[in-house]
């Protein structure tokens, strides 16, 4: 796992058009959003790049970066992954929580035994859901992310008390 | 084309019985199904259904803007995993 201080929030696919425009793929939950943490770092932040956005396309959003100005440097950026610093995050309302901020939190149940850990947070239409991955096996459990069944969040402790209903597990 | 109104909505029959128990018992449950076919009724707001994707149960809190709509739309059977980036999730 990398750096918990920085975030993925997207990558270089490539060039478009031959005056050194980058074709851009954003992970951020509004696309454009990433234009906001510029300048992005790469992993190993020795290198930053400041982008803007110039237009979106199909499938992805097309960029300038400073100091790439022909096809051939914006082809060289092609896989590169960018990340922001954590600290760039908006702060969020209560009951709100970045999932960067929930993977990798130890997951109890009220007796205080160990379920796992959060492996990722799922929606697929209906409430949120954590994805939890025991220490045991590979098979992971979901639980709805509601007051009831997740009643305990405590990010500094670095744990989630869970009260898991019946079939569940 | 549509279904006809005179019908009613489509229900399987166990999923019914099974909310008709899980609300009398009041128990904190998951009400296991594998029906992806049956309507979401009123009836089953505020119950979690764990509903078949072909591989396991994905546990679905009914709310009220998903009557009507069909209980295989909320499991997908296919994953798809994305990147966390500044996606956020909400404690409802």
């Amino acid at each position: 796992m990398g750096n918990p201080d920085q975030i993925c929030v997207g990558a270089f696919s490539g060039s478009y058009g031959v005056n050194g425009e980058v074709r851009l793929k954003s992970f951020c939950a509004d696309p454009e959003a990433i234009a906001d943490y510029s300048p992005l770092t790469t992993e190993d932040g020795k290198l930053s790049y400041a982008i803007t956005i110039t237009r979106s396309i199909k499938g992805a959003l097309v960029a300038k970066v400073e100091g790439i100005t022909n096809k051939e440097m914006a082809d060289d950026l092609k896989g590169l992954r960018l990340f922001a610093r954590r600290d760039q995050l908006p702060a969020l309302p209560d009951d709100e929580f970045y999932h960067a901020d929930l993977i990798g939190l130890t997951v109890l149940d009220t007796g205080g035994t160990v379920l796992g850990k959060v492996h990722a947070v799922q929606n697929h239409g209906a409430s949120d859901l954590l994805e939890i991955m025991p220490d045991a096996d590979g098979n992971t459990i979901l639980l709805p992310f509601t007051r009831d069944v997740v009643p305990t969040v405590d990010l500094t402790a670095g744990r989630i008390i869970a009260d898991p209903p019946e079939g569940a597990i | 084309m549509a279904r006809s109104v005179w019908k009613g909505p489509f229900v399987d029959s166990y999923v019914l019985k099974k909310a008709e128990a899980s609300k009398e018992s009041g128990r904190n449950e998951v009400i296991k199904i594998w029906s992806r076919r049956s309507t979401i009724l009123p009836q089953f707001v505020g119950l979690t259904f764990g509903v078949y994707n072909g591989h396991k149960h994905i546990p679905v809190n009914v709310s009220e803007d998903m009557i009507g709509q069909k209980f295989g739309e909320y499991a997908p059977t296919r994953t798809y995993r994305g990147h966390a980036a500044d996606k956020k999730a909400k404690r409802s």
